[in-house]
């Protein structure tokens, strides 16, 4: 660990204002809290939110694991699990289930998260109505009023225009009945996994200056209609790696003649799947 | 002689928060401060420890029972604000429940920043669990039940009176010797 700088790179202000958010939007689910977001050693939208959040929560006991789309051995992901264990010391691993603190970009681990662990999110864009409604004043407005009436049109113009809800990924959720959630921009194959989590969730959006939180065992909603419900992503092919029907599988091209294999994004789980295997 | 705060800041407050966020997020299930700070009467180590985990000189404090030396150790050593009127506190510190003023004298926020709101950390005389009223909400799996003992007769009254005006509100941090519990303003009260 290097001693130029405080334990966890951030002086101990920034911390407590961190921290003092991060209570208020545990306490209003769904809300985005705004922060001082700091300039941090890496561009943003490359998890400078989700890295002040990380910041703010380790201790020198936290086992912490960085996943990128699901894999732990990404440019983002190696740059930020080194980036903490100089800055904090902290033990790294890439096995879900040893983490206490695990910081994704767009996935949830296939692996069910446990009461102990925070999963922190990085967050590019978190307000769901930006692309519907471009100013902020009117989007907080739309908040305040739970006026979600602009997210069903959408929704609804999707199903008018291609027969089905085309949105695939950031699907907006309602959280605990209130607040019009953006949960990033992950597969809506992982929505379901938001749903009364036993983990903490949190999310960070560096750029934009906004965290919001999820907490354990909140009702989570994915918008949808009642003769168009809620769907998740499926495939016609299996891990060909693993083998697994029920993980979210990237399709990746492994020649010049255009031949494809589907392998799963999460490659913890497809690592412990094989390991399984072969034992 | 003025008291020491944390051994060690940078660890200890980590170490609190963590237990506070927990607490936070999943409301009325009583957890235990892990490292208290030294404090002048009548705050409660386990308060002082809160307070100088979240307080600094961007937050106001408000005293419910204000004295000099608790004012100059906050001062020393969370450079914290105290402020007079309890609707100016970020934190709000109630060491005697019985005669605290009602909830709607803190800052409940505003519809567009509803986090713009007070935290209340009270000192109650303790917990006891198969008791007392049962909780639901966000972070809660299915029931809680806690009787929180000490709190003004009509706290619940005040409390249903603010829950409906969500998201606005207040959340509250209970403290009873070591032990702590959260009340976020999300936390429903179910009718016995």
């Amino acid at each position: 660990m290097t001693s130029n700088y405080n334990f966890a790179f951030l002086d101990e202000n920034t911390k407590r204002m961190l921290r003092r958010a991060l209570l208020k939007a545990v306490a209003i689910p769904g809300y985005q809290v705004p922060f001082g977001s700091r300039e941090m050693p890496l561009p943003y939208g490359w998890g400078t939110g989700g890295i002040q959040l990380t910041a703010a929560l380790l201790g020198p006991d936290d086992v912490l694991k960085v996943i990128d789309q699901g894999a732990d051995d990404t440019t983002n992901a190696v740059n930020i699990r080194r980036f903490f264990a100089r800055v904090a010391g902290v033990t790294t691993t890439e096995r879900t289930t040893e983490a206490s603190v695990i910081q994704t970009r767009h996935r949830i681990p296939e692996t069910p998260l446990r009461e102990d662990q925070i999963l922190v999110f990085q967050v590019p864009e978190p307000e769901p109505l930006r692309t519907l409604e471009p100013r902020e004043a009117e989007t907080r407005t739309l908040h305040a009023l739970a006026d979600y009436g602009l997210m069903h049109v959408k929704l609804y113009e999707d199903i008018a225009q291609y027969g089905h809800i085309a949105t695939s990924y950031d699907y907006p959720v309602l959280v605990d009945g209130r607040f019009l959630t953006s949960p990033s921009p992950i597969p809506k194959f992982d929505n379901p996994k938001l749903d009364h989590s036993p983990a903490l969730m949190l999310f960070g959006a560096g750029r934009e200056k906004r965290l919001y939180a999820i907490p354990p065992y909140t009702k989570v909603e994915s918008l949808a209609f009642d003769d168009h419900p809620f769907e998740i992503q499926r495939w016609e092919h299996q891990c060909e790696l693993c083998g697994s029907d029920e993980s979210y599988l990237d399709e990746v091209v492994v020649d010049d003649r255009g031949s494809r294999m589907f392998v799963c994004s999460d490659t913890d789980y497809c690592r412990q799947r094989r390991a399984e295997q072969a034992a | 002689m003025m008291l020491a705060a944390f051994a060690h800041p940078v660890f200890d407050s980590q170490r609190n928060f963590r237990e506070l966020l927990q607490a936070m997020a999943r409301p009325i299930a009583p957890r235990a401060m892990p490292v208290l700070a030294p404090a002048p009467a009548p705050i409660l180590p386990a308060s002082m420890a809160a307070l100088l985990t979240l307080c600094d000189a961007d937050t106001t404090l408000w005293l419910q029972q204000p004295n000099d030396a608790v004012a100059m150790h906050l001062r020393f050593h969370a450079g914290v604000r105290l402020v007079q009127d309890p609707a100016d506190a970020d934190f709000a510190l109630i060491t005697e429940p019985a005669s605290m003023p009602p909830l709607t004298m803190f800052a409940h926020g505003d519809l567009r920043y509803p986090d713009r709101s007070a935290t209340l950390i009270m000192q109650v005389d303790g917990f006891r669990g198969n008791a007392g009223k049962r909780f639901a909400g966000p972070g809660i799996r299915d029931v809680e039940q806690l009787l929180i003992e000490g709190l003004p007769g009509e706290f619940w009254q005040q409390r249903a009176a603010m829950s409906a005006q969500l998201p606005l509100g207040v959340d509250l941090i209970f403290i009873s010797g070591q032990r702590m519990v959260a009340l976020p303003r999300t936390t429903r009260v179910l009718e016995d």
